[in-house]
């Protein structure tokens, strides 16, 4: 009977403490603007959400970490520490935070894809830029406006750019008897026309055959001449020219502009590249290259690849073969348009401590330290001031590259860049991925218009729901 | 003294400690499984994008899910439907689900028969047709992500060498994508095979004792004595499967994370309901749409489980039950 008792009253415990947990108090987010001074003595702390982008590898986290104990070291009034979490994660982790009150000081490096999908979750700092008459001018162009919103507000500060280049396989054009790409940014006989004729060159089959035998064998390619798979089809119809660049919509983001003429002659090409020609790989043969790391051009499955310079990272030193960088090519309109990215670090608008958070920004992305950063991410630093010191550590790294392709090739950055935002971005990206999909798993060479013309009416359909509740 | 209107009575006082020590399961069932389930039901008339308070949009979620079938039907045009990608997902999972569930109750029943036999090792044999069921979705997944690859994986060469045919794409060709996952799906039929073995070992002996003597041979018997007396366990598994099937995830997540086509492979072919219901939640930052979905798939469930249990009382026999009594 006492032993009963004890196990009743034992449970009246344990439910009214299960009651009382979910019943505690709500944390609230402060207001954007506000700054909450910490108790004297004590150090504001500055988290650093990394995971949006690149950043979570061994090497990079401990290099972060160095950072942030030099920064300590400097400042006695703010502790900086990074927050560390796996790419897959990043974004539910990030919402589950802002939601839940507890939002990171500061988010990046993030493309400008990321940065506009949670565009109305940034701090605008061009009220900071104001009070502090905080000199931006030192930034490339293409830095500060590939993360401004429509409306002009100033979501972050850029660390670097990423412009995008082609890595050639020196071994293949060596193999193929075939000169290699030029290098002279002002030569306009380097063609997308000119690039699939050297593609099909390079394109080899097991008994040796390049495409443009009459013996070659499209079932049995060991190098493909040209791929540019960690691209999406944004990423693939930017360089073609259409008045959007590399929106698929209208400036008003009202009307889908998917099946724009230049596009459709782009993705007819890739179409053909991988149908026709044969110097693209399909679905199929890419996802057998390089099973485990999905890096083509690293195990010499790719003869010309077309990246950014967040590809250039340690391990290009010990590849298996020679290689070199190089512009891309022309279009078919005479322009020169390369898709680039630009890395930020934001201050969401729901974070504590913005002031603490806005010293740190600008402490990072200063002169000294902005190189140490993109030592770790792989990017070209956004400041034009470094540019000689980051080409002297390029070349440092790797030596007998072109890095002179690297400082042309910023010049020639996508506005509208082909991450921007546009209502509704993940469905709209996910309908063009399936798009790009469909060109290359259905087995056969499409018909760019009816593909495009299709895509764009399911693109038009999201847009007008859109604005329909907006 | 006591005051006689508050005594209980002994049955009172029983059933009392009874609720009382359920209590914290009752408690925790309400607050972690009934108070969500209100919340999404709420959430699914709702826009909602986690990051702003949830507005009310009264049954748009549901019109957008549901408008369009008529118009799609009679033209054969699947862009007139008010979400095509939906009825795609909800397309892939019923394709999986009529592959995937017949296969898996046949071929782990049929694993279990022969396991069922007095031979020396039989226990090692067991464990071995047992073991991959235990191994965690991932790592399932990861693995035969590589078998199935077309040109390092080791399926196509054995194909190859013992039909002198080709390999297909596997899970790079949108045809080939669900039968792989139906494939790789066949591989974890222990436990199944486990409920049916434990099922088997329960059949009374003495009724193959009165078929043998009867003159029943091996079939008849298998026909006539085991088939029967196993339905509880067959029907066992088939709720049980059906309901895991419509929640298929963790697999084809890891296999077509990165991949060609993104998350549900190429052409949207291995875009099963739960994946789509995932990119709405956390990828398009429709948390509203998502609970919306989630709410149908369980009216789809609910009614095709209750169907099941409806028609168990024609097939499901239970040991000393005459047909159609208690």
């Amino acid at each position: 009977m006492k032993t009963k008792s004890l196990w009743l009253i034992a449970s009246l415990i344990l439910i009214a403490s299960m009651i009382l947990t979910a019943c505690g108090p709500k944390t609230t987010p402060p207001s954007a603007g506000e700054t909450q001074a910490p108790p004297a003595g004590e150090k504001v702390k500055v988290t650093i959400f990394i995971g949006m982008g690149t950043g979570t590898d061994p090497e990079q986290i401990t290099a972060e970490n160095a950072l942030a104990a030099k920064f300590n070291s400097t400042h006695d009034n703010i502790e900086m520490e990074f927050l560390i979490v796996p790419y897959e994660q990043s974004r539910e982790k990030f919402q589950a935070m802002v939601s839940g009150g507890t939002a990171p000081q500061l988010v990046g490096p993030m493309g400008v894809e990321t940065s506009g999908q949670f565009q109305d979750l940034w701090e605008d700092l061009g009220p900071y830029i104001q009070r502090d008459n905080y000199d931006t001018s030192d930034f490339y162009g293409p830095a500060i406006e590939l993360n401004k919103t429509a409306d002009g507000k100033n979501i972050g500060l850029p660390v670097g750019l990423y412009p995008s280049f082609i890595f050639y396989n020196k071994n293949a054009f060596d193999a193929a008897g075939i000169a290699y790409p030029t290098h002279d940014f002002n030569d306009k006989t380097w063609t997308l026309a000119k690039l699939r004729e050297v593609a099909m060159q390079v394109t080899m089959d097991a008994n040796g055959k390049n495409a443009t035998s009459s013996d070659f064998d499209p079932a049995n390619i060991v190098t493909y001449g040209f791929d540019d798979s960690w691209g999406n089809f944004r990423d693939w119809a930017v360089i073609w020219g259409a008045p959007n660049v590399g929106r698929p919509t209208t400036a008003d983001f009202k009307t889908a502009t998917v099946n724009a003429p230049e596009w459709v002659t782009g993705i007819q090409w890739y179409s053909d590249a991988i149908w026709v020609d044969h110097f693209m790989a399909d679905g199929t043969a890419l996802s057998a290259i390089d099973p485990a790391n999905g890096d083509p051009f690293a195990v010499g499955g790719v003869a010309i690849w077309k990246s950014h310079t967040w590809y250039m990272g340690d391990s290009l030193n010990d590849l298996p073969f020679k290689w070199d960088i190089a512009p891309a090519p022309y279009n078919q309109k005479g322009e020169q348009i390369f898709n680039g990215d630009a890395d930020v670090f934001a201050i969401p608008a729901s974070a504590k401590n913005k002031d603490a958070a806005w010293e740190a920004l600008k402490w990072l992305v200063n002169e000294e330290n902005i190189l140490e950063m993109c030592k770790i991410y792989g990017c070209m630093p956004a400041r034009k001031s470094v540019a000689e010191t980051y080409n002297t550590t390029l070349t440092e790294m790797y030596p007998g590259i072109d890095t002179s392709v690297v400082f042309s090739a910023a010049n020639f950055i996508d506005v509208s860049n082909h991450e921007g935002w546009v209502p509704d971005v993940g469905r709209v990206n996910e309908i063009l991925a399936n798009a790009l999909s469909k060109l290359m798993t259905e087995g056969e060479n499409h018909d760019a218009q009816s593909l495009l013309d299709e895509t764009n009416a399911e693109v038009q359909a999201i847009l007008d729901e859109y604005w329909a509740s907006h | 003294m006591k005051n006689p209107r508050l005594r209980l009575s002994l049955r009172q006082k029983e059933a009392l400690s009874g609720y009382l020590f359920i209590s914290p399961w009752i408690v925790g069932f309400l607050i972690f499984t009934i108070g969500p389930m209100i919340a999404s039901l709420y959430y699914s008339f709702t826009d909602y994008d986690i990051i702003s308070p949830p507005r009310w949009n009264n049954f748009a979620n549901y019109k957008k899910i549901f408008s369009g079938i008529l118009p799609a039907i009679l033209n054969q045009d699947s862009s007139r439907l008010g979400d095509p990608i939906f009825w795609q997902s909800l397309k892939v999972t019923l394709t999986y689900a009529v592959m995937a569930l017949p296969l898996g109750l046949i071929f782990g029943f049929f694993l279990a028969v022969l396991l069922n036999q007095k031979v020396p090792g039989v226990n090692i044999w067991r464990t071995i047709y047992f073991l991959p069921s235990v191994i965690a979705g991932v790592a399932v997944a990861l693995l035969w992500g590589r078998i199935f690859n077309p040109r390092v994986g080791i399926l196509n060469p054995i194909i190859e060498a013992i039909f002198h045919v080709k390999g297909p794409g596997w899970l790079g060709d949108p045809h080939w994508a669900v039968p792989a996952l139906v494939l790789m799906g066949l591989w974890g039929v222990g436990g199944g095979m486990i409920i049916y073995l434990a099922g088997l070992q329960g059949v009374p002996t003495d009724l193959y004792d009165a078929a043998k003597v009867d003159g029943a041979n091996m079939f008849q018997r298998f026909w006539h004595v085991t088939l029967p007396m196993m339905t509880p366990v067959i029907f066992y598994n088939l709720v049980l499967g059906m309901i895991g099937t419509f929640q298929y995830f963790t697999e084809v997540y890891v296999l077509t994370s990165g991949g060609s086509g993104g998350l549900g492979g190429p052409v949207r072919s291995t875009l099963f309901y739960n994946l789509y219901l995932y990119e709405n939640a956390f990828r398009y930052n429709q948390m509203g749409y998502a609970a919306t979905m989630a709410w149908i798939l369980f009216v789809i469930v609910l009614v095709l489980t209750l169907l099941v249990f409806r028609s168990s009382e024609y097939w499901v026999f239970y040991e000393g039950q005459l047909k159609g009594k208690d």
